[in-house]
């Protein structure tokens, strides 16, 4: 009799959860069920009656009645109160085409960037990233690279020379002269390259600059050969520029090389059909390179029998022109924040 | 230099590529065409002859050389033919005496009588006009047609008018003076070589004839000089007399010796052609000793070796025959090498392995990736630490700036960098007056940059990581440094920003010390006395920051205040630290509780929080400075500072009545100060 009872109250009150409407009926079916003074108390406090035995079970079952209910109606109460929220929500109005808040990030200069590129193409190839110093001494930024005084061989490169201490340091015209210094204390095979300033004496305009950016790499071994040479620097430009990149190899001269050769790449901007980026020429002239001279190797110490390789050198701030489309090699001293921030 | 390509085509029976495609041909297989130009029946091309071919290609003979090998043709000799006169001989009319001899390896003259000096014929002065140089007469024309075509540089005199008939070879006495063709006096030191006859210098050897001797249309007699002087010798004079020529530009490549016979005897086929006259029999010839060819053996395994790729024998041999190199075979897979002796860039293996190569073609070498032991690129930590600090100052919202290396002497003058304890470093030959200095500081140009900016940008924040040059104990050093700035009133911004880069450099112990200059310094300081502190890792100072001085920012019209920080980077990656080293979290809650101290104005904030921190000990985790406040609802002369404190114990849940007893316990610690007051 109780238990039929009890049924039948459960079956009644789920269906009032479910057909209440809002939060006020819903507070009306805890009431009528749950409150102190409703169905399930009463039952719970007629229990009094029964037999011990009975009374336990009937009690249990009433008790689990009682949490399902209170359950159901705590689910519903949270719909309710989702859906109020959501509807406030779609009642309001929102302008998605306000501009976002500017959140001010600072910008790293476009030369860190090509180098931190080449640095990273190069070290994936297993070669290391050495320095060197910027003011040198004539021995190693010419001397020891098979470039004698008094030859004009000199000529092609400007020098800036430090004053007081007679013709004993310059500014460094090319990071070549850290080939010489990283040979002196490591024994091949090795690979490096060499990132770093350089100074040329002079006049500047669009295409000329006193005080820029070279990188500088060496490899050498029992075998190397300007097929590896090549290919080395294929994969170079290809990872470099996202893109397969023609190049071609032309005869070119550096005392410190020999053969020494030019790394020119199709002009991208004319499809080699003449512009003023490549002078007209269809090509770019981009790495100077070349078979590492024997005298250099004799010159920082080593007995060059059985060793050869290759050393070339390339201009970043042309690099970086060249990837970002920049027309004046000025720029990329000016501190002018206009032209940093875009990178 | 420029080139007639008629001049060229006429060593050839067959007819060569047009202009342009001969021009890639030659940029590919020898030297850069920089330009190519219809010039009247011609065409002009501007070849870049790289200076170690110098000696045999700054001639057309010497690009007929290259395009035979190239294109594989024969080239078609044209002496024109030479009739010596029996009766008269030149050493009858001329004697030459060399004192010099280490500066003239060579002196070859032949003599040439009963010319007539005239206008020469169309096609050498066109020619000449081709290749930029200016017709004359025939004489001299002549010359000048001869050094394009073979390289050899030759000077005509006119006979009657050198002294004693006497050629001397020799260094200038010191005190003597030439005035040249073109009408220009110069003054010849001691180290200068001269070309001089009995009495005076007729000309500066190699470099430009004087006026003594000049060939004029009187002129009936006359001397071809064709020598081969040191090359080192002739390019000194050249500097030191400030005069560049054609002929010194050719010397100071130097020249094969054995080209002056020929040079010579193609000058004086042509005059007797040209300008009539008798050539008198024989030359008159300084050659004490003979150059002959160089050998050299060449191994066919090292050819493929250093190119990477097997170019047959057979090619080989006619690559360097083609280009006039003896080739003979000295047993298995080895060839005994003839350098002609106009080649004088060739001494090495390898500059046999370019001719071989650059002639078959770079483009048929294939790309082969080296053969290597795996091993990973050695970490350069120097370079990560700077690729880190440059990344945590952009995510701060700084940019990088890279600035030119040098400084002018304004700039050294407004920083008083002066001093020679700076050893500042000077450049002997600046390109200009802003480029006169190395920089000792990064400061200075940051601040230029601000003045530059200020016009486009109301904030600035910027900074630079990069070297800075000092001489010190007869030794240029350079280190690296790390400077940046904010404008505007942000010393503890910055202040925030250097705990944020340290931090994230794992560098703790940071402290920062009053920067007290001597009274010395403080005369040229460039920063705010009050706003300027010493940065400070354990006892290690490594940089300063602070605000810079009005007088240094009126100086250079800045508007807005600048806060900068200078830091030594090298002594900073020192202390760098990649390790790093899990805390335990506790376990249990933290809380907190506020503090706030009405303290005198000058009190500094480190002597409250010391108090707070003796007074908690351990249980305080952190102690955090939300607001620090002066002004109308305090007493005069007095600031609040309002601290957060958050408490938390490893071991266990803090009880309320704990927390209590330790804030109890650091109010009292405050207040023990007579003038400090804690707010309840």
């Amino acid at each position: 009799m109780v238990k039929t009872n009890l049924n039948l109250l459960v079956k009644k009150a789920q269906k009032e959860i479910e057909k209440s409407r809002n939060l006020k009926e819903l507070d009306g079916v805890f009431n009528k069920y749950l409150a102190k003074k409703g169905e399930i108390s009463r039952i719970l406090n007629s229990l009094k009656k029964l037999p011990k035995k009975k009374r336990a079970k009937v009690g249990q079952k009433t008790n689990e009645i009682k949490k399902i209910l209170a359950e159901k109606i705590e689910q519903k109460k949270q719909k309710f109160k989702t859906d109020l929220k959501e509807k406030s929500d779609q009642e309001q109005w929102f302008d998605i085409t306000v501009p976002g808040k500017k959140i001010a990030l600072g910008h790293l200069h476009p030369l860190g960037q090509i180098r931190k590129k080449i640095e990273d193409i190069f070290q994936s190839m297993g070669f290391s990233v050495v320095d060197g110093p910027e003011v040198e001494t004539p021995w190693y930024n010419f001397d020891a690279l098979n470039i004698p005084a008094d030859h004009p061989a000199r000529d092609l490169w400007d020098t800036f020379w430090l004053k007081d201490v007679k013709k004993k340091f310059l500014l460094r015209t090319h990071t070549s002269p850290v080939q010489v210094r990283y040979l002196e204390k490591n024994q091949p095979p090795l690979r490096i390259i060499v990132p770093g300033r350089v100074f040329r004496h002079e006049a500047t305009d669009a295409s000329h600059e006193t005080d820029f950016w070279q990188v500088e790499g060496l490899m050498i071994g029992k075998d190397i050969s300007i097929a590896n040479f090549k290919a080395v620097i294929e994969k170079f430009l290809q990872e470099f520029f996202g893109r397969e990149t023609k190049m071609r190899l032309r005869p070119s001269y550096f005392p410190f090389v020999e053969p020494g050769f030019e790394v020119d790449i199709f002009c991208s901007a004319c499809q080699g059909n003449g512009c003023p980026v490549c002078k007209q020429m269809g090509w770019v002239e981009i790495i100077g390179a070349g078979m590492v001279h024997p005298n250099v190797l004799k010159n920082a110490g080593l007995n060059p029998k059985g060793w050869t390789g290759f050393a070339f050198g390339m201009g970043m701030n042309r690099l970086a022109m060249m990837k970002y489309k920049i027309d004046d090699i000025r720029l990329f001293n000016s501190g002018d924040l206009r032209f940093l921030q875009q990178f | 230099m420029k080139f007639s390509f008629n001049w060229i085509q006429s060593f050839f029976n067959k007819k060569l590529p047009e202009p342009k495609k001969l021009a890639d041909l030659i940029t590919l297989y020898a030297f850069e065409v920089e330009k190519i130009e219809k010039f009247d029946r011609d065409f002009i091309l501007d070849i870049n002859v790289l200076p170690n071919r110098g000696p045999d290609c700054f001639s057309h003979l010497g690009i007929v050389r290259e395009l035979a090998a190239i294109l594989n043709l024969k080239i078609v000799e044209q002496k024109p033919k030479l009739i010596e006169d029996k009766e008269n001989k030149a050493q009858d009319f001329i004697k030459i005496t060399v004192s010099e001899k280490s500066a003239c390896q060579r002196y070859t003259a032949r003599v040439i009588l009963d010319v007539k000096v005239q206008p020469s014929p169309d096609f050498i002065q066109e020619r000449l006009k081709t290749c930029g140089l200016r017709p004359i007469n025939n004489i001299v024309d002549i010359s000048n047609y001869v050094m394009l075509e073979t390289g050899q540089p030759l000077h005509a005199f006119d006979l009657e008018k050198i002294s004693d008939r006497k050629i001397i070879v020799r260094k200038s006495k010191g005190r003597e003076k030439i005035i040249t063709l073109d009408e220009e006096k110069y003054d010849l030191d001691k180290d200068i070589l001269i070309i001089a006859d009995s009495k005076s210098p007729l000309a500066i050897a190699g470099i430009k004839g004087g006026k003594k001797a000049e060939i004029e249309q009187k002129t009936k007699k006359v001397v071809i000089e064709a020598a081969n002087f040191n090359q080192k010798i002739i390019r000194q004079a050249s500097k030191k007399i400030d005069l560049k020529t054609d002929a010194s530009w050719r010397f100071e490549h130097g020249l094969d010796p054995n080209l002056t016979t020929e040079a010579a005897d193609l000058a004086a086929a042509l005059i007797q052609e040209f300008a009539g006259g008798k050539i008198c029999q024989g030359f008159v010839d300084f050659y004490p000793k003979k150059v002959l060819p160089k050998k050299i053996i060449l191994d066919l395994a090292f050819v493929e070796k250093l190119i990477g790729l097997n170019i047959p024998q057979v090619k080989i041999k006619n690559i360097l025959n083609k280009l006039q190199f003896g080739v003979k075979e000295r047993g298995v897979g080895k060839l005994e090498i003839k350098v002609p002796t106009f080649r004088l860039d060739v001494s090495f293996p390898e500059d046999l392995v370019e001719e071989i190569v650059r002639i078959y073609g770079y483009q048929k070498v294939p790309a082969r990736l080296p053969m290597a032991t795996l091993i990973p690129p050695e970490k350069n930590l120097d370079i990560i630490w700077e690729y880190r600090t440059k990344n945590i100052l952009k995510e701060a919202g700084f940019s990088e700036v890279l600035n030119y290396s040098f400084l002018s002497k304004e700039d050294i003058d407004n920083f008083g960098l002066s001093q020679p304890k700076l050893g500042i470093l000077e450049i002997e030959n600046p390109t200009s007056a802003d480029f006169q200095y190395l920089r000792p500081s990064l400061i200075t140009n940051l601040l230029k940059d601000v003045k530059k900016n200020q016009k486009n940008f109301k904030e600035i924040k910027i900074f630079e990581l990069g070297k800075i040059y000092k001489y010190q104990n007869s030794k240029t050093v350079e280190k690296r440094r790390l400077t940046g700035l904010a404008t505007g009133d942000h010393f503890y911004y910055l202040k925030g920003i250097i705990d944020l880069l340290l931090n994230s450099l794992g560098i703790s112990n940071i402290w920062y010390k009053e920067c007290k200059p001597t009274p010395e310094e403080s005369k040229i300081s460039i920063w705010n006395k009050k706003k300027c502190a010493e940065i400070k890792i354990d006892q290690e100072e490594i940089g300063f920051l602070g605000e810079l001085s009005a007088k240094i920012l009126d100086n250079l019209k800045i508007e807005q205040k600048v806060v900068m920080f200078d830091i030594d980077f090298e002594k900073l990656i020192k202390l760098t630290n990649e390790e790093q080293e899990y805390q335990i979290i506790s376990t249990f809650p933290a809380a907190t509780r506020d503090i706030a101290v009405l303290v005198p104005k000058f009190t500094k904030v480190e002597e409250v929080l010391n108090k707070i921190e003796i007074a908690g000990g351990e249980i305080i985790r952190d102690i955090d400075l939300f607001d620090i406040y002066e002004g109308e609802a305090l007493p005069e002369g007095k600031k609040n500072l309002a601290f957060h404190i958050i408490y938390q114990a490893k071991d266990k849940t803090l009880s309320s009545k704990e927390i209590e007893e330790i804030q109890n316990k650091i109010i009292e610690n405050l207040e023990k100060e007579p003038d400090w007051q804690v707010r309840k």
